[in-house]
C-alpha cells in the first residue's frame, strides 16, 4: 500500500484519492489547514464553523475557502501575506526623493512582512496592529495609489494589444505587397515577351534598353515601397521590444508621479506635494504697498512761493512736469519716516523701543527671580 | 504702520545707511583698526625689504652685526585715533560743501557729495585712502547721482576746482572705489523737498504770518545745506526728523506745531478734552486713517517719541550751526591747532600701497589682465577689505572675457587642423 500523503487522503475524512478521483483540497487563509471539498460543503454549509482540525480554534466560513496555488502551504500563506502588504504599502520608487528613501522604504515593507510570515507570536502580532492601523489610517492614499497602479497596468496593457495589432496589420501589409510584387513582375515579363514578339530586327537594341530601363524603374519603384512600407515597421520593430516596456515604465511613471503627492507621516523622503498654485488674484507691482498717506492728506491748492516759478511758468508743464505731482512728493516726503526711530530700530527691530526692550527684560528677570524665590 | 514710514523703510539710505549710534561707533572703530593692522604690515613689509638692501650694504662694507630684518630699526608710526579721523572727515566735509557751493553746484548735488563722503569715510579710513582726492571724487559722482551730467573734464575746469590741479584720470581711478565704499548706494534721501512740504503744510494752516514762514524756511535752509550734513544726523535721523529739527532750530514754534497738529489724534477716553489747536478750521476726522490704529500713527504716544527724536536730532546739528562753517572751520587758527597736527600724523601713517589712486587703479588693471592671460592664475594676495571688490564686481572676469574674443578674432577660422 502506497503511503498516504495529505496530497491523496483528507485529513479531515479521511477519503482517499484513490476512491474519489475528483476530490479537490481546499484551503481557508484563516489557518491554511486543508481538508476536501465534500468536507468543506458538509461543515460549512449552514454557516460558520471551527475548524474541524484539533487544537486549531480559527472559526472559518465557506466563503473563504478557495483551492491552494501551491503545493507547498507555507509557501501560500506568504504569497497571501506579500500580497496583502503589498496592497497596503503600494508606493513606487516615484513617489521617493532619492533612491536611498525608497530602499530605506522597503526595508521597512520587508521587516514587516518577515515579522507577518515568520515571526514571533508577540512580533506577529504587532506587525498585524501595525498593518491595520496603517491601512486604516492612509485608506485614501492606499486606494489612490491602487488606482495609479490600475492604470498604469491598464495603459501598458492597451500599449502592448496596440503595438500586437500594429504587428498584425504589418505582416497582412508585407503580404499583400509580396503578392503585388509577384503580379508585377509577371506582369513585365509577359509586357517584355510581348515586345520582344513585337518589335524584332531594327529596335533590338532599343527595345533591349527600354525594357532594361522599365526593369530598373520597377525594381527601384518597388525597392521604394518596401522601404516605405518597412520604414514604420522597421522603426517600431526595432524599438518595439526594448522600448514598450520603457514606455510602460515611464507612463507608469508618469501616473504615479501625478500621484505622487500623498505625504506619508513616517515614510521618509518622500516627494514634495506639488501643490496646485493657490489663486493669487491680480498681480500688485508694489507687493501689497499701501499708497494711502496716513498722517497727512494732500489738498488741492498747495502752494509755496519758491516754487511759483514752476507752478506759473507754462514751458515747465510742456515737458509733462506736474506740479500736484511735485507737491505729492514733497508732502510725503516731509512726512515719511517720522516715525522710524534708527537708533531703536537698528539696534532691537521694528516697533520696539530700546527702553522698552530694557523694561521688558527686566521684568523676565523680575520673573525669573521671583520664581527661583518660590 | 504708517505707510510713509513703511515706504521710508524700503529705501536704501534706512537698509544699508543707517545706524544707531553704537553701531557707528563700533564701524568706526572697527575700520580704524582694520587700516592700522593692514597699514602697519605693509609698512612693516616695506621697511623691512628696504632695510634689507641697506643691511646687505652696510654688511658688504663694514661687516656689522646685523639685526633681524623687521626688527627693531623699524618702529610703527602713529596711528590716527578714531577722534582724529572723524575730526578729519568733518573737515574735509566743510571743505567739500564750501567748494562745492562756491563752484555753484545745487543744493542737493553738494549735500549727496557730502552724505557720499562721510558714508565713505565710515568704512574705510582716512589712512587708506586719502580725503581729497575722495572729496572731488564724491562731488563728481554726486553730480551724476543727481541727474546732472557733465564731462570730468568740464566738471574740472568749473569755479574752484581749477585751483585743485587735478586731472581726469584722478577722478576716475577713484570713481569705481568710492561707489564700492558707498555700497551702490546712489540714492541720497534729503530734508531740502521735505522742507518744502512742511512749508506747504504750514502755509495750509492759515494763520501764521507769511513772514514768520518764510524765514524760519530760509533759515531752516541754510542750517540743511550745512549742519546736517557735517554732523551725523543724517546716519541716525530719518529726511522728515532732519527738516523738523531744522525747522525747530530756526522757529521752534512752527516746528511744534506741524507736529501737534501730525499727530493730533487723541483716544477716545481723553476725547472730551479741547481740541490741540482752535485754530484748524478743517474737519479731523477727513485727516485720520481708517484703521483702528490711529493711536499708534497719529496718537500722543508716537507724537512724544517723535519729539523726542527731533529734540536729540536738534541737539546734534545745534553743534555745527551754519554759522560755524567760516567761523570755525574755515579759521586759520582751529587749522592750524587741530588738522596740521592731524596731517603730519597722517603723512607718516598713510598706507603707501594707496596713496597713488591712478597707480593703484593701473595696478589692479594689469593684475586683471595678468589674470586674464593666465585664466586661473592663483588671486592675488590682497588684505580682504571692502576695496578688493574689483574682482567681485567683475572687472576681472570681463577684461578676461575681452582678452579671449580679442584672441580668437586673430584667426577667425580657428587653428590648424
Amino acid at each position: 500500500m502506497p503511503v498516504l500523503t495529505s496530497d491523496d487522503m483528507c485529513l479531515v475524512c479521511k477519503t482517499i484519492r484513490y476512491l474519489n478521483k475528483d476530490m479537490e483540497f481546499l484551503i481557508n487563509p484563516e489557518c491554511y489547514h486543508s481538508m476536501c471539498s465534500n468536507c468543506v460543503n458538509r461543515l460549512f454549509n449552514d454557516g460558520p464553523n471551527q475548524c474541524p482540525y484539533a487544537g486549531c480554534h480559527k472559526t472559518l466560513r465557506r466563503k473563504g475557502f478557495r483551492s491552494a496555488f501551491f503545493g507547498d502551504l507555507t509557501v501560500e500563506r506568504e504569497v497571501d501575506i506579500r500580497r496583502r502588504v503589498a496592497a497596503v504599502f503600494n508606493r513606487v520608487e516615484d513617489d521617493f526623493e532619492t533612491l536611498r528613501d525608497y530602499n530605506n522604504y522597503l526595508q521597512m515593507v520587508e521587516d514587516l512582512t518577515f515579522d507577518l510570515v515568520s515571526g514571533t507570536d508577540a512580533g506577529r502580532r504587532d506587525a498585524e496592529a501595525t498593518l491595520q492601523q496603517w491601512e486604516a489610517s492612509h485608506k485614501a492614499e492606499i486606494e489612490r495609489n491602487r488606482k495609479a497602479g490600475r492604470d498604469a497596468d491598464e495603459m501598458t496593457r492597451r500599449r502592448v494589444n496596440a503595438e500586437r495589432d500594429a504587428a498584425r496589420q504589418r505582416r497582412v501589409d508585407a503580404l499583400r505587397e509580396a503578392e503585388d510584387e509577384k503580379v508585377e513582375r509577371a506582369r513585365s515579363r509577359e509586357a517584355e515577351l510581348d515586345s520582344l514578339a513585337q518589335g524584332a530586327a531594327p529596335g533590338g537594341g532599343d527595345g533591349q534598353r527600354v525594357q532594361l530601363k522599365r526593369r530598373g524603374q520597377i525594381n527601384r519603384a518597388t525597392a521604394a515601397a518596401a522601404a516605405a512600407a518597412l520604414e514604420p515597421s522597421a522603426v517600431s520593430a526595432g524599438a518595439g521590444p526594448v522600448s514598450s516596456g520603457a514606455l510602460a515604465s515611464a507612463s507608469f511613471s508618469s501616473a504615479s508621479g501625478a500621484l505622487a503627492e500623498v505625504g506619508r507621516l513616517s515614510i521618509r523622503g518622500l516627494k514634495e506635494k506639488r501643490k496646485p498654485a493657490a489663486a493669487e488674484g491680480p498681480y500688485d507691482p508694489f507687493g501689497g504697498m499701501d499708497f494711502v498717506p496716513s498722517r497727512y492728506r494732500v489738498r488741492g491748492g498747495l502752494d509755496h512761493p519758491w516754487l511759483d516759478k514752476y507752478r506759473l511758468d507754462r514751458s515747465y508743464a510742456t515737458g509733462g512736469y506736474s506740479f500736484d505731482e511735485y507737491t505729492r512728493r514733497a508732502m510725503f516726503e516731509a512726512f515719511a519716516g517720522l516715525g522710524v526711530f534708527v537708533d531703536d530700530e537698528k539696534e532691537v527691530g521694528i516697533g520696539l523701543s530700546a527702553r522698552e526692550v530694557a523694561t521688558i527684560g527686566a521684568g523676565i528677570a523680575a520673573v525669573g527671580d521671583r520664581m527661583e524665590l518660590d | 504702520m504708517a505707510s510713509e514710514d513703511a515706504r521710508y523703510r524700503l529705501s536704501s539710505q534706512y537698509r544699508l545707511w543707517s545706524f544707531s549710534r553704537a553701531e557707528l561707533a563700533s564701524l568706526r572703530e572697527k575700520s580704524n583698526s582694520l587700516a592700522r593692522a593692514s597699514i602697519s604690515e605693509r609698512l612693516s613689509r616695506a621697511s623691512s625689504s628696504s632695510d634689507k638692501n641697506n643691511n646687505d650694504r652696510s654688511a658688504s662694507t663694514s661687516n656689522a652685526n646685523t639685526p633681524d630684518p623687521d626688527g627693531a630699526s623699524f618702529r610703527l608710526p602713529e596711528f590716527l585715533t578714531v577722534a582724529d579721523e572723524s575730526l578729519m572727515t568733518t573737515f574735509y566735509t566743510t571743505q567739500l560743501l564750501g567748494a562745492g557751493s562756491a563752484t555753484g553746484l545745487s543744493d542737493e548735488i553738494c549735500a549727496t557729495a557730502a552724505a557720499f563722503f562721510r558714508r565713505f569715510y565710515i568704512t574705510n579710513s582716512i589712512m587708506t585712502y586719502s580725503p581729497q582726492d575722495m572729496m572731488i571724487v564724491a562731488l563728481f559722482f554726486a553730480c551724476k547721482a543727481e541727474g546732472w551730467f557733465t564731462r570730468v573734464t568740464d566738471f574740472l575746469k568749473m569755479g574752484s576746482f581749477q585751483s585743485l590741479k587735478k586731472q581726469p584720470e584722478d577722478i576716475l581711478a577713484g570713481e569705481f572705489l568710492f561707489c564700492q565704499g558707498i555700497r551702490f548706494a546712489f540714492d541720497v534721501r534729503h530734508p531740502f523737498r521735505p522742507l518744502i512740504g512742511a512749508g506747504m503744510e504750514l502755509r495750509r494752516l492759515g494763520d501764521i504770518k507769511e513772514e514768520r514762514i518764510r524765514a524760519a524756511e530760509e533759515r531752516a535752509k541754510s542750517i540743511l545745506r550745512f549742519s546736517s550734513l557735517a554732523t551725523d544726523a543724517y546716519f541716525h535721523y530719518t529726511p522728515s526728523q532732519i527738516m523738523l529739527a531744522a525747522l525747530s532750530l530756526a522757529d521752534r514754534e512752527l516746528a511744534e506745531r506741524l507736529i501737534h497738529e501730525t499727530f493730533h489724534h487723541i483716544t477716545p477716553p481723553a476725547d472730551n478734552g479741547t481740541p490741540a489747536n482752535g485754530g484748524d478750521g478743517a474737519p479731523k476726522d477727513s485727516r485720520q486713517p481708517k484703521g483702528e490704529n490711529k493711536e499708534a500713527i497719529i496718537g500722543q504716544e508716537i507724537r512724544d517719541k517723535v519729539l523726542g527724536a527731533i529734540e536729540a536730532c536738534r541737539e546734534i546739528m545745534a553743534h555745527e550751526m551754519p554759522e560755524r562753517s567760516k567761523e570755525h572751520w574755515q579759521s586759520i587758527d582751529m587749522y592750524q591747532d587741530l588738522i596740521l597736527p592731524i596731517k603730519k600724523k597722517l603723512k607718516k601713517c598713510r598706507d603707501p600701497d594707496r596713496s597713488n589712486l591712478v597707480a593703484l587703479q593701473r595696478a589692479r588693471r594689469e593684475t586683471a589682465l595678468k589674470k586674464g592671460d593666465s585664466e586661473d592664475g592663483d588671486p592675488e594676495d590682497r588684505g580682504g577689505t571692502v576695496d578688493d571688490d574689483a574682482a567681485v564686481f567683475g572687472e576681472a572676469t570681463r577684461d578676461a572675457k575681452r582678452r579671449k574674443v580679442a584672441k580668437g578674432l586673430d584667426d577667425p577660422f580657428g587653428g590648424p587642423l
